[in-house]
């Protein structure tokens, strides 16, 4: 009987399951339709206009590609080999690592201190945030113009400021020795205020408590800033390195607009590695090779940002 | 039904292509539609500007597209846009971009009746016509020519007690040291020449003036076989050596005479800071307006074995895929003529290659144009190879010259400056060989 009556009722608890089952797959089917639709044309857009050229220049740089010439022969690994007896390229992945290195010390360890001393003036902090913003929002291209003036060795302002103090005129983006200084002191001047607005949402979100009491523990400043603040800030900071380094490796613009020979025309002066892509790509049409020199460059920030991953992982 | 609706299907897409062909084949005579043309020396832009009426008279439904960019800007684009069947209608190409187009197969031949005087010697240099053709026929008219000359300021020549410009290359290296300036620290305040010291692929042409007048020949030759280039730098290793030493001794020590922290080229000119420099025609227009103090001179380029001009010369063609390929034609008939010659010289500046055009009433009023015009017996016009890796080639070699400039070590060091005009050969050969343009 009990079977009978368990064998009545079973049917409806099963059809019931079988609803909700239906309705959570219904439900579920509508959820991804609607993920689907929403993020799908972003993830379309993505793959069409990030993953599809990285993975097309991974392909590229195995062929001898040139635009004009119609036959493109699949070449294997002698775009890569090539690299490594190219003086113009190994100048320009040195002088690049050069840069980046002055540029990600000098531009964030200025950017700590600027942002940890507006810290002292809270109520001013921002207006003094927004001068240093400035510049990060004026395009390159004119801001490179501007510092080319300021550079220029006969009617420049800065060579004019330094004559006052009987220094001798200077060429400073003609003088090998000095044109690195000049580019890595307009990309500081670039750079500066996006990590001082970085660094001071960080130094805000230190809690207050917290200082308050290592104070009380008698720890002087430097000790609060080491033991307390970095710490906490840690998370800032990576995000800080990481991005600074991937803008400095990428750089380009500068170096072409404050290179450029009296005519007008790039003098390459100082070789980075996006000026020799752009060069073997787009002007002498190698394709196959800039692409070699992409992928070079792709490995190249990733190793670091793994290093640095690796460096500030927490312990 | 399914299967003929995709028979029906094939069919309608193979009349359309059929008559898309026929179209294509009829729309080569056109005479409506948009005629596209692109600059990378925009400053030729109001010439084309002025012949638009009369060529609205004769295509009044075909608009013209006139678009000028950066000269390495409008390189890429063509390189680009010309294989995938993109391009502009006309193009005004320079006799270094030439072969490219010709050897991908993207010119149309030239008219019969332009081709008659592209080749006729009456109307064009010999020289201008080989560039322009291949197997026999031309494959563009050649327009105007940036022809070198030496400029120098007449007021610092009379300063330095220098009565008329240097003849000789000795004579140049000698008139340099007495031009310039030092100021009190001892630093150079003038320029006694305004060599070229950065950008690779000018720097090498630069150098190469200096090396064709000592030589007779340039750093790259055309080969044997067309198409092909020669590198001459170990043929004429020792005077090359020279020319390299020549330079490093009057940009370092007692005897220099420039210096990479003054203002250079025309720019320099312009300011007074050089007294003398290398450069071509369009630079009479451009110091009138940025230097309307400096009193110019213009002079043939200093000879010594030998004595020419180089030119960069501009030729107009016509785009094989363009559906108005006869109204383009028509276009570069136009700017043959007269008033459009007189309009391009006054402009621009750049000098027309027509040989029997009259510009005696120019030469008149501007005379500093005559020693770019008029071609003492002897002085002979020579153009770059045809060279398909031209800038790759001339920037690669140029930094190795431009390196040895800034090197103070091979002051006198005529071993060491060998080694640099090996080195530049080397850089070079690889390249041409790549390109598969190398002639031994």
């Amino acid at each position: 009987m009990s079977i009978a009556s368990g064998q009545v009722l079973s049917p409806p608890t099963s059809a019931r399951r079988g609803r909700l089952a239906t309705s959570l797959a219904r439900l579920r089917r509508q959820h991804i339709l609607f993920v689907l639709a929403t993020l799908g044309p972003i993830l379309l857009l993505f793959g069409v206009i990030r993953v599809y050229p990285i993975l097309e220049t991974i392909r590229l740089s195995f062929y001898n590609y040139h635009i004009t010439q119609l036959r493109r022969p699949f070449i294997g690994l002698e775009n890569y080999a090539r690299l490594l007896d190219d003086d113009s390229f190994l100048t320009a992945l040195l002088n690049t690592a050069q840069f980046s290195a002055l540029s990600v010390v000098i531009t964030l360890t200025l950017a700590l201190a600027v942002a940890i001393l507006l810290r002292s003036i809270e109520r001013a902090a921002p207006g003094f945030e927004l001068l240093f913003y400035i510049p990060v929002v004026t395009p390159w291209v004119p801001a490179a113009v501007i510092w080319k003036w300021i550079y220029d060795p006969m009617y420049g302002v800065l060579n004019l400021g330094l004559s006052l103090f009987g220094v001798p005129r200077l060429g400073w983006l003609q003088e090998p020795n000095l044109i690195v200084y000049a580019i890595v002191l307009v990309s500081v001047w670039k750079l500066l205020g996006y990590f001082v607005v970085i660094y001071g949402v960080g130094l805000r979100g230190v809690p207050e408590e917290l200082l308050e009491a290592a104070e009380l523990d008698g720890a002087t400043a430097w000790q609060r800033l080491v033991h307390v603040v970095l710490p906490l800030m840690r998370p800032i900071i990576l995000f800080s390195v990481v991005i600074c380094t991937i803008v400095c490796f990428n750089v380009f613009a500068p170096v072409y607009v404050l290179t450029a020979s009296a005519q007008g025309a790039p003098a390459y002066d100082f070789k980075v590695l996006v000026g020799e892509i752009y060069q073997n790509g787009f002007v002498f049409y190698h394709m196959g090779y800039a692409g070699a020199e992409c992928v070079v460059l792709l490995l190249c920030v990733l190793s670091l940002i793994a290093v640095q991953l690796l460096a500030f992982r927490e312990r | 039904m399914r299967r003929r609706s995709v028979l029906t299907s094939g069919l309608t897409l193979g009349a359309g292509l059929a008559l898309g062909g026929i179209g294509k084949l009829r729309a080569d005579t056109a005479t409506s539609g948009k005629l596209a043309i692109w600059l990378g020396y925009g400053e030729t832009a109001p010439t084309y500007q002025l012949a638009m009426p009369a060529f609205k008279q004769l295509y009044p439904n075909v608009q013209v597209e006139l678009l000028t960019f950066d000269l390495r800007e409008f390189e890429a684009k063509l390189a680009v846009a010309v294989p995938t069947g993109t391009g502009p209608d006309l193009l005004a190409l320079h006799d270094f971009l030439f072969p490219r187009y010709y050897e991908s197969g993207s010119l149309d031949a030239v008219p019969s009746d332009l081709a008659a005087v592209a080749g006729d010697a009456k109307v064009f240099d010999p020289t201008f016509t080989t560039l322009v053709t291949r197997d026999g026929k031309p494959w563009g008219v050649p327009w105007w020519t940036g022809r070198s000359a030496l400029f120098y300021n007449l007021d610092q020549f009379k300063e330095a007690g220098l009565s008329g410009p240097p003849q000789t290359i000795a004579q140049l290296w000698e008139y340099s040291e007495k031009l310039a300036r030092r100021g009190a620290d001892g630093n150079l305040t003038r320029a006694g020449i305004s060599l070229r010291l950065t950008e690779p692929s000018g720097g090498i042409q630069k150098f190469g003036y200096f090396y064709y007048q000592m030589t007779g020949q340039q750093i790259f030759e055309p080969g044997k076989q067309p198409g092909m280039v020669r590198v001459t730098l170990k043929d004429n290793l020792d005077i090359a050596t020279q020319a390299l030493l020549d330079h490093v001794e009057h940009l370092h020590g007692p005897k220099k005479v420039d210096d990479w922290a003054l203002k250079h080229d025309a720019q320099g000119f312009a300011n007074g800071a050089a007294a003398m420099f290398f450069r071509e025609a369009w630079v009479i227009p451009f110091v009138r307006k940025n230097g309307p103090d400096i009193h110019m001179g213009v002079a043939p380029m200093p000879r010594d074995k030998a004595w020419g001009a180089f030119n960069l010369v501009e030729i107009l063609s016509v785009n094989k895929d363009s559906p108005l390929k006869k109204a383009a034609w028509d276009l570069i008939r136009l700017l043959q003529e007269q008033k459009y010659l007189d309009n391009l010289l006054e402009t621009s500046g750049w000098i027309p290659l027509r040989k029997d055009r009259d510009f005696s009433g120019f030469l008149a009023k501007n005379p500093e144009y005559r020693a770019l015009m008029e071609e003492p017996a002897g002085y002979k016009q020579y153009v770059e190879a045809p060279d398909t890796a031209y800038q790759e080639v001339t920037a690669r070699t140029g930094e190795v010259i431009l390196a040895a400039y800034r090197d103070a070590s091979l002051l006198g060091n005529r071993d060491a400056a060998r080694k640099v005009i090996l080195k530049a050969h080397d850089t070079a050969v690889p390249i041409l060989k790549d390109a598969g343009i190398y002639e031994a």
